[in-house]
């Protein structure tokens, strides 16, 4: 079992270091990712101030609370960037290649190899900025968070990351039935930027629909709560089994998907 | 008798395909009423592969022998039949079914694009569990036996196709599976790089004793490499056996060529066999191979002949000619 | 080859016209699921309307939620059909040396790349018409129908906009031919499309000084101006149009120009 788990380590780091090293021959890229990451969080600030009015509140959160939320944005935005985009994107592209066969046939797991193949450090400038920008928004927030507080928001914050990649592994994975909406991620990325904004600055209806249909509320929202030291229990319960829930979902889908890419139910 | 490294009992694999017509009302019709057919590409296949043997699937396109070695190798559920490979059942991949095997095809590729082979061999060698020390021995020697050398350090884009593909078998032998599947190794290679590919493949499986199976349809490949050849026509096993046997099977007689001192009447000749052609001092005669030698002999005892020339009908032609009758 | 009249020249460009749109239709129905999805993706603007109904910023800039109903779903179709995905083709066909062959075709290869551009809009009509549908279905106070005048000003703004775009499009396209990353320039570029067109914020709630600074920019004429027009609101028609005319006849000879550079460097290198 060791052997397996070194295997399988060994295995991320070569994976991650040789797509870095492609990657990497083409400098100007961070440069223009640096000002676009930056240049996304200005507009997005500016429009912030402009929603909050004059009393610089949005939704019953206060100014320096919103920030959190578009903080934690940023951080899981870089974080599709860095992991989701360059690997699920490339399912499509397998199936419609030929390529998937190689993938099948190699001593690890698929789910495993198609999610982690790749790593882009171009999103990193945008993990930076959201963390920073979280940094910065606690640091002159009235709450002081405790060292279970800290524990449970991290706790949630990955809940969130598992969420966002069981949304896209599913979506990617309709490619082995439909190559021609190979574009349904993008809808998801799309979709996702209501993330931006507490939940409550949406009317009554289209928090339930970005609760229960696209879980936006607990990628950003309910992590920001326990950033700033009000979570719910009953929200970070819900969190916490919606990721366990659709982690092992994704699990299940795959290989539905892979009994029907080898035909094994015909 | 060993225990067969590759079996497989009345293999069958039928697809169902969409029956749809082109154009906006087949859609409409497709999706108000589906339609399937059934296609059968694999029937019935019946075989056992000891290890170390090197065999040949010959065939037309479409006649099943990919679809065959992708369930050979775990990529496909067969409808019907079974099959172990190497004492596993494939289509479970199991880990130690997936260190034992490789897949190697012609028309795609693993290496990675941008980068040099030796990073797609560093990705392997982590994959498979091979420690550095081991993987770089491993590649030393096999990069020798492929001639491969800076080819190695350039990125695989910059590569030309021969060199491609012998990057990709490096990367594939790696871990030293005991046995390869190959589809279409040598596809679009030129004269010199297939050689070389096919003295490969034969160097290595007599080094390591790995069974090798291979789909192709060039002939040349199957000549070179296998001693035996399953030849799959329309989905169904229609020879096993060896080239030759094959050759005899498909043309029980040979051609043989005869230049006469003296012009000889038609009627000599009718004894000895088939008489083909009779012009002036040519003849030309179809001998039944088992009675070969014997004519041939009495030939050149009672004829002044100038000049003698047995030949075969090429193979090619042989199975083209089956496939034209059959099909 | 004989001088052709006018007459003819016309006739044989409106046949060249016939054939590539009706083609590159074909082409598109094709491909109609992911268009569907693409347009789908244009969600933007109704995702904002949402944030700003009922927010403090849209009362203290005297935003009516029936005015904002109307400007966002406005902007939302605006966006729809004025969207440019030059880059990426362009890219992509320079880059695999796909353009050759229509360079030796007498015909300037860009109009290709519009004509495609025109028959997507075509095909999102049904798609865009299904998520206005569902939208009014939701909320139907929102629901306006503006008079014939206003929509055919709307519809014509709506063009001139895509027109402007494109040609800003084709400038950056440009650079494909001295770079490998010029899409990631167009990244760039739709920051300052997202924040400043009025996409994502009616121009009446910034303040006066960036409104200013915003207007002498390409951008709200490229959201902002159609929106306004389709929902109703009075907007300066002659001026506006006057501003996207100017901003064409910048963009159009530097694209020319930039494009006989580009195709002579791509010769040369052998392509």
């Amino acid at each position: 079992m060791a052997h397996r788990v070194r295997r399988y380590w060994r295995s991320l780091l070569s994976f991650w270091a040789t797509s870095m090293e492609a990657e990497l021959e083409y400098q100007l890229n961070l440069l223009i990712e640096l000002v676009a990451v930056l240049g996304n969080l200005a507009g997005s600030l500016f429009v912030l101030v402009l929603l909050a009015g004059p009393r610089g509140e949005l939704g019953g959160w206060s100014w320096n609370s919103a920030l959190v939320v578009l903080g934690i944005y940023t951080l899981l935005d870089g974080f599709t960037s860095c992991v989701l985009q360059p690997n699920l994107s490339k399912i499509v592209s397998h199936v419609q290649n030929g390529t998937l066969d190689f993938v099948l046939l190699k001593p690890i797991d698929s789910q495993f190899w198609l999610s982690t193949r790749s790593f882009s450090p171009w999103g990193l400038p945008g993990v930076v900025a959201g963390i920073a920008l979280i940094g910065w928004a606690l640091a002159h927030s009235e709450e002081a968070l405790s060292l279970g507080g800290m524990a449970l928001a991290l706790a949630l914050l990955t809940a969130g990351g598992l969420i966002l990649y069981s949304l896209w592994f599913l979506l990617a994975g309709l490619s082995i039935w439909f190559v021609k909406v190979w574009n349904a991620t993008e809808v998801l990325r799309y979709t996702l930027v209501a993330g931006r904004y507490p939940i409550s600055a949406y009317p009554p209806a289209l928090r339930v629909l970005f609760t229960l249909v696209l879980p936006v509320a607990f990628l950003t929202t309910v992590p920001a709560e326990a950033l700033l030291g009000r979570a719910s229990a009953a929200w970070a319960l819900g969190s916490l089994t919606a990721a366990s829930i659709s982690l092992v979902a994704t699990r299940l889908f795959w290989q539905f998907a892979l009994r029907h890419y080898t035909s094994a139910s015909s | 008798m060993s225990e067969a490294i590759v079996l497989a009992e009345g293999l069958s694999k039928s697809f169902r395909v969409a029956d749809k017509q082109p154009g906006l009302a087949g859609t409409v019709r497709h999706a108000l009423r589906r339609r399937y057919r059934d296609v059968e590409a694999v029937r019935e296949l019946s075989f056992a592969i000891q290890p170390g043997e090197v065999v040949g699937f010959l065939g037309p396109n479409g006649a099943g022998k990919t679809t065959t070695l992708k369930m050979l190798s775990g990529l496909i559920h067969p409808s019907g039949g079974r099959v172990q490979v190497a004492g596993c059942q494939p289509q479970r991949r199991q880990e130690r079914f997936l260190q034992q095997i490789t897949l190697v095809m012609g028309n795609r590729q693993q290496l990675i694009w941008d980068l040099p082979p030796l990073d797609s061999l560093r990705v392997n060698a982590a994959v498979y569990g091979i420690d550095a020390i081991e993987a770089k021995r491993r590649i030393t020697e096999l990069a020798d036996m492929l001639e491969l050398g800076e080819e190695l350090h350039r990125p695989v884009r910059k590569l030309s196709l021969g060199q491609r593909m012998k990057a990709e078998l490096l990367a594939a032998l790696l871990h030293q599976p005991a046995v390869l599947f190959l589809d279409e190794p040598t596809l679009g290679l030129d004269v010199n790089a297939q050689a070389r590919v096919r003295d490969f493949l034969a160097d290595y499986n007599r080094r390591t004793g790995a069974t090798v199976l291979l789909t192709s349809h060039y002939m040349g490949d199957i000549t070179a490499l296998c001693e035996r050849v399953l030849l799959i026509h329309q989905g169904r096993l229609f020879h096993d056996g060896s080239l030759d046997a094959l050759t005899s099977r498909l043309a029980p007689c040979r051609e043989v060529r005869l230049e006469l001192r003296q012009v000889h009447a038609r009627e000599a000749f009718e004894r000895f066999g088939t008489v083909e052609a009779h012009q002036g001092h040519q003849v030309r005669l179809l001998i039944p191979r088992d009675q070969l030698t014997q004519q041939v002999g009495l030939l050149l005892s009672r004829f002044e002949v100038v000049d003698l020339e047995v030949s075969d009908p090429p193979i090619e032609e042989l199975i083209g000619g089956l496939f034209r009758q059959q099909g | 080859m004989a001088r052709r009249s006018v007459l003819q020249s016309v006739q044989r460009a409106m046949r060249i016209a016939a054939a590539l749109l009706s083609s590159q239709y074909a082409y598109m129905l094709e491909y109609r699921a992911e268009i569907a999805l693409w347009a789908l993706s244009g969600v933007l603007p109704l995702i904002m309307l949402a944030v700003w109904q009922g927010s403090d910023g849209a009362a203290a800039a005297g935003l009516t939620p029936q005015g904002l109903g109307r400007y966002f779903l406005a902007a939302f179709v605006v966006r729809q059909f004025s969207v440019v995905w030059l880059i990426h083709v362009f890219e992509e066909d320079a880059l695999q040396g796909k353009l050759s062959p229509q360079l030796l075709q007498p015909l300037q290869p860009l109009w290709r790349y519009l004509a495609a551009h025109v028959a997507e809009q075509a095909t999102r009509v049904p798609f865009v018409a299904l998520m206005l549908a569902g939208v009014v279905v939701l909320q139907p106070e929102w629901l306006w129908l503006p008079s014939p005048g206003q929509l055919l000003l709307g519809i014509v703004a709506i063009q001139a906009a895509f027109v402007m775009r494109f040609l800003l499009q084709t400038l950056v396209a440009m650079l494909c031919f001295w770079s490998e990353r010029a899409a990631a320039l167009d990244r760039l570029l739709l920051i300052p499309y997202l924040f400043l067109s009025g996409l994502v914020a009616p121009l009446e709630s910034f303040p006066p000084a960036v409104r200013r600074l915003a207007e002498c920019t390409p951008f709200p004429a490229m959201v902002s101006f159609p929106a306004k027009l389709l929902a109703g609101e009075s907007v300066d028609v002659g001026a506006g149009f006057l501003n996207i005319a100017l901003w064409c006849a910048v963009l159009f000879p530097l694209s020319r120009l930039l494009w006989r550079a580009g195709v002579r460097r791509y010769s040369a290198m052998g392509a």
